[in-house]
């Protein structure tokens, strides 16, 4: 009985303890985006500005689907996606107000919605991460449409559950058509593809050798690089503006619920600023979106991969189709 | 009940006089509770209706049939399999002369500590090519989430049965013996009738928890129902609440079977003497090594993989953004949230979950019967979903549900929600088995109701009650889903660290933020759990 009394007393001193912590100027950040990939940033952010910034982190979709959820009593002021699949979903559903033109302006065209909803903040680059003891360089295919080559016959490993994934489908419905992406979709079934539950997993697994290859966004074998530089995994971008080595962009928008859409816009600054883009590039190997940022040099120049052209506007939108052809071409019960 | 059987072996026998119905006042606490346990299901009916969903359609599609029949296979085998561990186990350490029980004991708690994307990660790291070690061959799909799901959920089995060989009763044991009954046939006769419900309760726990993983079926390729409710969870919400619900009617079915399947309550012998401990013998070799082969696997292990992701890792600190170049002093913080919250929650969860527990097994009645089924559905569904449908209620509500969201509070009652049924089974067990002649006492020397409850039956069960406790406890220290979403803003737990580190590939953080989650469960365990309660 004692012990109930003590912890029901903490309890209590814990929510006066939170009542009271309130400041004056703060800011509420729902974030797909990890702590590790953020967190300095909008620590930064506060130390420039006095603004507080409380974030709540979770995947990206979950956070959509908590302020579809939330409606008009969501706390967040600000949401950071992971991919533009989420904005999209929050954008359909009317629950993004407009961004003001200097900032949108921020980011060239094409990286943003074009009715200003969401606003790019990096980029990553649609890759294949290969074991180089397993897959030979000149083995590696020109287009990602030759993965449902006889050669890559249970070789190749996706994940189509992920929200990266489910964009390049996307990109790829609307660049090649419907037909060409459900007989790819259903090429890669038929040749044994190997699903996966996310990104980190498939590198895991190609830096293990169980499988050859996968389908990845570029930045995470960075990553694991950095933990593990002996690892055999390396990264293979595809040449000739590919819709293989599509651009996918993570992404922000302010809640039409805001009480303070302007102190969002303060922060979406910071995060477009020089010093935040060039976080990006040193920290977490992504490239910047912002116009005058340069990338880092452990990464490829953008010049130099022939990344796929795309209006990422229209990837927020027809991830219902994505997902009904996907589920159509069988991919996620293999 | 009756008064008037004086042995053990005629009560059976006896014809018994129907049990009375319960108190109005027990029956409006538990029907309370049964209805705030709807939450989450009425939120799946409540969204299921409203976006259209076809239910029939849905159930009968071959995108659903597939998953559902590998959610029923992966769920009643790592059923069977943490039964017969988690039972050998915990009379192992309970009973018997093994080298280092005591020690023993607390370890073999602790591996329900552990998340199952963790786990999963790990003993992928851990053996097969390009592993730590190459020369066991990994496993993956069925047989890999089978033996993570295994090592990560025999403990519900284990505490239950623990806490309950701690309690049972020496004097048949010692008759059986006394009377020339060799070990085996005591065991078999007088020892596991007398564990039953508990290990049927552990049993259904385990496979309630094989239903709702998401993390270690996803890792290991094993296609099951709850993939199919994450993936369609953003564009086709309709099919991702109506799996839901499957879920939720497998969770009463089972837990029907079961509520069948359990005895009523029984007259039982004396307390408080020493148990009977067997002498092991020439079984004392295996026995040892089936303990060291089960917390190698389930703990040592993973212990192993995160240790050597920190020491690989370490190495390259600096390169990229990681919480552990700036020391550990930013896992002080969760420490401390993950601590109250999992102590808050073990509690809660036991006080709130005894008076249905206490009703089903002492005074059947359909609504008690109502309340358990509640209680029992939501420990089936993804956590996720539990955390939304408790948005949708506090957001929808207006008054005190509304005014404690994203607080502490609404976090306590999400997690209660989410594993009542663990507290709630491990204390039923403990009061169906509860001697029902010290009740009859109490009764003949005036002494009723509240007053006996208090003196006589909670001492008793108490064991029973802790054990459902710390279920509950170790659930809520490796809780995700629930935790991103409810929290305080800013609240970080340790799982919720380990899951930021884990999703961005950050494996030197994951390792150490996991060392520590193992090590905070194991000062609980004792702490709480095993120090206090279970004296063998």
């Amino acid at each position: 009985m004692k012990r109930i009394l003590f912890w029901a007393l903490l309890v209590v001193f814990g929510l006066l303890g939170a009542a009271c912590g309130g400041s004056e100027e703060v800011i509420t950040v729902y974030s797909g985006r990890t702590s590790n990939l953020i967190g300095p940033l909008l620590e930064e952010f506060t130390e420039n500005t006095g603004i507080e910034v409380e974030v709540r982190y979770g995947q990206s979709a979950d956070l959509a689907l908590l302020i579809d959820e939330e409606g008009d009593r969501s706390p967040a002021d600000l949401f950071i996606s992971q991919s533009p699949g989420a904005v999209g979903f929050l954008a359909g559903k009317g629950r993004l107000r407009p961004i003001s033109d200097s900032v949108l302006s921020m980011v060239p065209e094409g990286f943003r919605n074009a009715d200003g909803l969401w606003i790019g903040i990096s980029g990553r680059v649609r890759v294949i991460v290969y074991n180089r003891d397993l897959v030979d360089h000149s083995e590696l295919p020109d287009t990602v449409f030759d993965l449902t080559e006889e050669r890559f016959r249970g070789r190749l490993a996706v994940a189509p559950g992920n929200g990266s994934f489910q964009d390049f489908v996307t990109a790829m419905r609307e660049l090649h058509g419907e037909e060409p992406t459900l007989a790819w979709l259903k090429g890669l079934v038929e040749n044994e593809a190997r699903t996966y539950a996310n990104n980190t997993s498939i590198v895991q697994a190609v830096g293990r050798g169980d499988v050859p290859m996968g389908l990845v966004n570029h930045y995470y074998n960075l990553r694991a690089k950095a933990e593990d530089p002996n690892g055999a995994s390396e990264n293979y971008y595809f040449p000739d503006q590919d819709v293989g080595s599509l651009m996918i962009v993570t992404a922000m928008g302010v809640l039409s619920t805001s009480e303070d859409p302007d102190r969002a816009e303060r922060l979406m600054r910071f995060m477009l600023s020089d010093s935040a883009q060039l976080f990006y590039s040193e920290q977490t190997f992504e490239y910047p979106l912002a116009a005058e940022a340069v990338p880092s040099s452990a990464l490829p120049p953008l010049s130099s991969i022939g990344l796929a052209t795309y209006d990422f506007d229209r990837l927020g939108g027809g991830l219902e189709r994505t997902k009904e052809l996907i589920d159509e071409s069988g991919l996620e019960y293999s | 009940m009756k008064a008037d059987s004086s042995t053990p072996e005629e009560s059976a026998d006896i014809a018994k006089p129907p049990l009375p119905n319960p108190p109005a006042g027990l029956l409006v606490v538990v029907g309370v509770l049964g209805l705030v346990f709807l939450f989450p299901v009425g939120y799946l009916v409540w969204g299921a209706i409203g976006l259209g969903g076809d239910f029939w359609g849905t159930l009968g599609s071959q995108q659903t049939l597939r998953p559902l029949r590998n959610s029923l296979l992966i769920a009643s085998s790592v059923a069977c399999s943490c039964l017969v561990l988690g039972t050998v186990l915990a009379w192992l350490v309970a009973r018997t002369d093994l080298v280092g029980r005591r020690i023993w004991r607390l370890i073999l708690a602790l591996p329900l500590v552990i998340p199952s994307f963790v786990g999963a990660t790990a003993l992928l790291s851990a053996f097969g090519r390009g592993g730590l070690v190459p020369f066991v061959p990994r496993v993956e799909g069925f047989w890999g989430a089978f033996l993570v799901l295994t090592f990560l959920s025999y403990p519900y089995v284990y505490l239950p049965v623990l806490s309950r060989l701690s309690t049972t009763l020496p004097a048949m044991e010692e008759s059986a013996l006394l009377l020339g009954s060799g070990h085996g046939r005591t065991i078999l006769r007088v020892v596991l009738p007398h564990i039953r419900e508990s290990v049927l309760a552990g049993t259904m726990l385990v496979f309630l928890y094989g239903l709702s993983d998401f993390g270690a079926v996803a890792l290991m390729r094993y296609d099951t129902l709850t993939r199919a409710i994450f993936s369609a969870r953003l564009f086709d919400r309709a099919t991702s609440l109506l799996l839901g619900l499957v879920l939720a009617g497998l969770a009463l079915l089972v837990a029907g079977i079961e509520r069948k399947s359990v005895s009523e309550p029984r007259k039982a012998p004396g307390i408080g003497r020493d148990q009977v401990r067997y002498r092991l013998g020439r079984w004392r070799l295996p026995s040892l090594v089936l303990v060291m082969m089960t917390g190698g696997v389930a703990l040592a292990a993973p212990l192993a993989v995160f240790l050597f992701w920190v020491i690989r890792g370490s190495s390259t600190i600096g390169v990229g953004y990681s919480g552990i170049t700036d020391g550990l002093g930013f896992l002080v913080g969760p420490v401390l949230n993950s601590a109250l919250a999992s102590l808050v929650a073990g509690v809660v969860a036991v006080v709130v979950t005894l008076p249905a527990a206490y009703a089903v097994a002492r005074r059947r009645h359909f609504l008690s019967d109502l309340a358990s089924a509640s209680v029992t559905s939501v420990f089936a569904l993804p956590g996720l979903v539990v955390a939304l449908a408790l948005v949708f209620w506090a957001i929808s509500a207006s008054g005190p549900l509304a005014a404690v969201y994203q607080t502490f509070p609404l976090l306590v009652l999400a997690y209660v929600l989410q594993f009542g049924a663990q507290s709630m089974r491990a204390s039923q067990a403990a009061i169906s088995a509860l001697p029902m002649g010290y009740e009859d006492a109490a009764l003949t020397l005036g002494v009723g109701g509240r007053r006996r409850f208090l003196r006589i039956d909670l001492p008793l069960v108490m064991p029973g009650l802790v054990a459902g406790g710390g279920l509950v406890m170790l659930s809520t220290l490796k809780e995700l889903p629930a935790t991103l979403l409810l929290a305080p803003i800013g609240f970080q737990t340790l799982s919720t660290r380990i899951w930021n580190a884990a999703e961005d590939g950050f494996f030197a953080e994951v390792g150490i933020t996991s060392l520590v989650l193992i090590l905070l469960s194991g000062l609980l365990t004792w702490l709480f759990v095993m120090r206090r309660e279970f004296r063998v």
